[in-house]
């Protein structure tokens, strides 16, 4: 089973490097409209166990072009005791192998929420229980590190 | 509110999606499409039919799901369909 071990980041937690670009299958609309296909963009993600679903910031989905593509119910501490409704786009996440001979985590088609403040907290992107739920997560709070299997 | 349209043929056909619960629906303007077993084959259909222009890929629920952050964020959109 692939997976690296990182050291947890003092005072932001077990946080990782990662892409995020458009969807495949929005790959594929573009290339087949002759439209060019954006640049994957570096993110920094916060494994957070407390997010029923992946999170990204607006920065990140603004340099990708993305439109809405769903709508999805949220609640935060943000948002008090009223759920809002939350901008839901398609995108690819790839996080790399901790060498290169190891196989990169690639989700293709994945659906990810708009969140914003995520930048000021110091990442771009919070990895969410639907990932998780796909991969063995491992925090060694003894030792200050973390797997991530998948 | 982007996908407003969308959002609103979902509401208006949901009773007739009871047996779909956890599928995923295919909604273009007042179109239902149809519905599928996985995410990613909808967002697929959905780009080979639609190209990209603006459609609703949404899991089927009778009620609501509510997703949970225990961050401090605020939802939000970036741009309007």
């Amino acid at each position: 089973m692939p997976h690296f071990t990182l050291q947890v980041t003092p005072g932001g937690g077990p946080i990782l490097n990662g892409y995020i670009g458009v969807s495949q299958a929005k790959r594929g609309a573009l290339l087949a409209a002759n439209q060019a296909i954006p640049n994957l963009v570096q993110i920094r993600g916060l494994v957070d166990a407390g997010a029923s679903g992946t999170c990204v910031d607006p920065s990140v989905l603004t340099a990708l072009g993305l439109i809405p593509t769903g709508s999805v119910t949220v609640n935060t501490p943000s948002t008090g005791a009223q759920p809002h409704t939350a901008d839901q786009y398609d995108v690819s996440l790839m996080i790399p192998g901790a060498i290169p001979t190891h196989a990169a985590l690639i989700i293709n088609n994945l659906p990810v929420m708009c969140a914003e403040l995520l930048v000021a907290q110091g990442f771009h992107a919070l990895i969410g229980r639907d990932i998780l739920a796909h991969c063995l997560f491992a925090y060694n709070g003894t030792t200050n590190l973390f797997t991530l299997a998948y | 509110m982007a996908l407003e349209k969308e959002l609103a043929t979902y509401k208006s056909k949901l009773p007739e999606l009871k047996d779909s619960e956890g599928k995923f629906v295919l909604i273009h303007g007042d179109e239902l499409v149809d519905t599928y077993t996985s995410y990613e084959d909808a967002i697929k259909e959905g780009y080979s039919r639609f190209k990209l222009e603006p459609f609703l890929v949404k899991q089927i629920h009778a009620i609501e799901q509510v997703q949970f952050i225990s961050r401090f964020v605020d939802p939000c959109a970036i741009q309007r369909a």
